[in-house]
């Protein structure tokens, strides 16, 4: 009988061995005569978790707006040195006081139904932008009037001076959308972008074809298919055999890409922050000498070497080190443990005490950092309480509740630096507003300085308040780790939430 | 028979009204809404307001769920706000796959587990029962997402013999349908091998230890007979509860196995549910896995009388 069984077994192990093998020869012979005969006209991007339906004006989630700017075209952009460029829009004229813009489009751009794009749709893509349900709303509140002029001459105009007015038009959810098609786009986008929408299986797949139609220099490769990898590792395996092109990847992979055959690891830089948020409603967090002292015990190069293997800049406030904004303030409150316990000891506790740190769950490098942020805290006799939560609980308990003593998080995508800070006016409401209303004017008034230099001065002042007076500790500018097909050229990283993909190519 | 029947519907009827009332409760007590998530870190509190108001999440949530009922009841099961299509179709659309591996991974687990179950009953505490004894311990012992990494790895990466991370439906090619399912349904019947073996040779040893097995063994029959004809009938009645149970926990998904191997199944569509707080679109997976489990278990019991005269006639009887 024991023989039996184990001559089933064998052979039946034998059999399946023998499909495998004869099928896959055949596969590695088709697969290589298609890379070395015909051209790669494929390009396959892997993500890990579905976009929130494909409507860009109705979203916050990054994963929409990455595949949509390839769909969707906004009246102007920006190139990855943050300079803004033309789109839709061909030319723009600001008025003398900074109140209105006056945008040219380009004639003959049709949308992926063929119909042709007017100022009529740009008037309508504002308006529904606008409605309730669209997460951003509020930055396009001060918008009062919109005029068609002609059908390619569009003018804004805003009830108060803003000069950073001109950036917000460059965000992927300004998309011009076709009226028409307006009811369904969660499901079947139609815009006037380098690729065309075919088909998006939930879980599955997105896929994208060139639009020949285009009115811009035209794609250069013709699908591009999103490819949902949920683990990582798999992403990793899946790059390893040619099944995809791209795919995001942890630090510590980028020296084994390099290290291997027909792949490249890359390094973007982010226009990214994190921070450790502190709730200066907190009993001790409400002490200005208690968050200085916090600020004071973290080792930010620690946790960049740990966490993001070198690779991030340490910063001292709100914005990113590649902003046009950015002054380094790292020395306003240098790593210095001694110094630390000092101020903890003269804000009247020296022996420290326990707080709680909320880590968002599907943010490894946030979760990490928090590791290192409570054990480096330790030291100054600070014990922190760590919990891990699910984004939705995060949502909810710490950015609407301000259920919350410290967390670490990311904010990212602006361009202007007002839409950066302006959550610290005291009266916005925001988690980490600064409650002492410190730079409330000094907001007010970048706003309406229409003078550079006088404005970056600003900024700068701003910088340093927030620097010292510490509602969050500011740890570092993100980069962004990818992982490539050797014969994937052109992939670049922008400052806001956009995947430019008509630009990459296969060498 | 049919009496039996229509009672077992009437029970699942219940049993699903409850599931869905607990599920709504549960949901309405645990942190985050929809409205937030849309809104992300960008959104002010008058905002959150006004979005909740328009989605209808303001309200009390007894009415919202009878307004859910109502629609169950008209087999409207609402639409996803996360992927704006209906959630009767993206749960059709997942079932391929989700019973696919269901069903070949319960083959290939159910082959293995008769095979050896009843090969080390018969050879109890032989080395064909401690082989298979280590099997079943190893294979409950090891996680399944470590043994899918090492298949990737090595079947995948290192020998390519399977894909990594494609699946394709029936209707793009059999052969390689089937080659996709390789790997994830050999890595699911290695975790459930161990129950099912566990079951198998249990009830093969009490069976063997019958009276009447003696009887036949005297009798002079052919110990195939004895065995196969018998023996296995018999104890098979406990083992199918187990594996219908079993392959209606496969049908609910595997989180685990569709992440790794990135198969669009129930699982993951049922996790991005919760995590999302797609409330309409978890009710709906719910309500699906729940029905599912009701009609295995209904599919046991008929499996088990057909098997067993005995049980057939009780249920006769009490008509």
């Amino acid at each position: 009988m024991l023989k039996k069984v184990l001559a089933v077994i064998l052979s039946a192990a034998f059999i399946l061995g023998a499909a495998g093998c004869s099928s896959s020869s055949e596969e590695t012979s088709s697969s290589s005569e298609t890379t070395e005969a015909e051209e790669k006209d494929t390009l396959r991007i892997a993500y890990t978790a579905d976009p929130e339906g494909l409507d860009p004006q109705k979203t916050s989630a990054v994963s929409t707006l990455e595949i949509t700017s390839n769909i969707f075209d906004t009246l102007i952009t920006c190139d990855s040195d943050w300079n803004i460029i033309p789109d839709l829009a061909n030319d723009w004229t600001v008025s003398e006081d900074g109140m209105s813009i006056i945008f040219y489009l380009n004639e003959g751009v049709l949308f992926h139904n063929g119909r042709e794009m007017t100022a009529q749709d740009v008037k309508y893509s504002f308006e529904r932008l606008v409605l309730d349900d669209s997460p951003k709303a509020s930055m396009y509140e001060n918008i009062n009037s919109i005029v068609i002029d002609d059908d390619y001459t569009i003018t804004f105009s805003t009830e108060t001076l803003d000069v950073d007015f001109l950036l917000s038009f460059a965000y992927p959810w300004v998309a011009i959308i076709p009226e028409e098609c307006s009811d369904d786009l969660k499901t079947n986008p139609v815009g006037t972008g380098a690729y065309k929408f075919v088909d998006w299986t939930p879980q599955q797949s997105v896929t994208l074809v060139r639009n020949d139609d285009y009115f811009g220099t035209k794609a250069n490769i013709e699908n591009v298919e999103f490819v949902l990898i949920a683990d990582y590792t798999s992403q990793l395996a899946a790059l390893m055999v040619g099944d995809i092109d791209i795919t995001e990847v942890t630090a510590d992979q980028i020296d084994v890409l390099n290290s291997t055959d027909g792949l490249k690891g890359e390094i973007m830089d982010h226009n990214s922050i994190q921070i450790l948020a502190l709730n200066q409603e907190n009993e001790y967090l409400s002490n200005e000498k208690v968050r200085q002292a916090i600020a004071m015990a973290i080792d930010k190069d620690e946790i960049i070497d740990t966490v993001m293997w070198g690779n991030g800049t340490k910063i001292g406030s709100h914005l990113p080190s590649t902003s046009p904004y950015y002054v380094d303030t790292t020395d306003v409150m240098p790593y210095d443990v001694e110094a630390a316990k000092e101020l903890l000891a003269e804000a009247g506790y020296p022996d420290g005490f326990t707080l709680s740190l909320k880590l968002p769950k599907p943010y490894q490098p946030h979760c990490d950092t928090g590791q290192i942020i409570a054990d480096q805290l330790s030291k100054i006799g600070i014990t922190c309480d760590i919990e891990i939560i699910e984004w939705a609980t995060w949502m909810s308990d710490v950015y609407t509740d301000k259920n919350y003593d410290m967390t670490v998080v990311a904010h990212s995508g602006r361009l202007d630096p007002y839409n950066f800070l302006s959550r610290y006016k005291s009266t916005s409401g925001d988690y980490i507003s600064l409650l002492s209303g410190d730079v409330d004017d000094l907001l007010d008034a970048a706003l309406q300085e229409t003078d550079e230099d006088a404005r970056k001065e600003i900024y700068a002042e701003i910088q340093y308040i927030l620097a010292e007076e510490v509602p969050c500790v500011y740890i570092q500018t993100i980069c962004k780790f990818y992982g490539l097909n050797e014969s994937v050229q052109g992939f670049k990283r922008f400052p806001i939430d956009i995947l430019d993909l008509k630009s990459v190519s296969f060498s | 028979m049919l009496n039996y029947i229509i009672k077992r519907i009437w029970s699942a009827i219940a049993v699903i009204f409850v599931v869905s009332f607990i599920t709504y409760f549960v949901l309405m007590f645990i942190p985050g809404d929809a409205a937030q998530l849309i809104l992300g870190t960008d959104a002010t509190a008058e905002q959150l307001a006004e979005l909740r108001t328009a989605m209808g999440l303001d309200r009390p949530w007894l009415i919202q769920y009878a307004e859910w009922l109502a629609g169950l009841i008209r087999l409207d099961f609402g639409t996803s706000y996360l992927y704006g299509s209906s959630v009767l179709e993206l749960i059709i659309e997942r079932l391929p796959v989700t019973f696919s591996v269901a069903f070949f991974s319960m083959l290939i687990a159910s082959v293995i587990a008769i095979v050896l179950g009843v090969v080390s009953a018969i050879h109890k505490n032989k080395f064909i029962d401690y082989f298979s004894r280590s099997i079943m311990q190893l294979g409950s012992a090891l996680p399944s997402f470590w043994i899918g990494m090492i298949f990737i790895v090595f079947f995948g990466l290192k020998l390519k013999w399977f894909p990594i991370s494609d699946y394709v439906p029936m209707s793009e090619g059999f052969l390689s349908y089937l080659k996709c399912l390789v790997m994830p349904c050999t890595v699911l019947a290695i975790g459930e091998v161990g129950t099912l073996i566990r079951a198998v040779r249990t009830s093969m040893i009490d069976t063997l230890e019958q009276d009447y097995m003696e009887m036949a063994k005297v009798k002079g029959l052919r110990s195939k007979t004895v065995y196969f004809k018998y023996a296995l009938r018999n104890a098979m009645i406990a083992p199918i509860n187990v594996f219908g149970m079993q392959f209606a926990k496969l049908m609910g998904g595997t989180v685990v196995i569709e992440s790794v191997f990135s198969l669009p199944g129930l699982g993951r569509l049922l996790l991005v549910s919760v995590e999302q707080r797609d409330l309409v679109l978890l009710q709906g997976i719910v309500m699906f896995i729940t029905l599912v489990v009701v009609l295995a278990s209904l599919a046991v019991d008929i499996a088990v009388m057909l098997l067993n005269p005995r049980i057939r006639a009780k249920e006769g009887g009490e008509q």
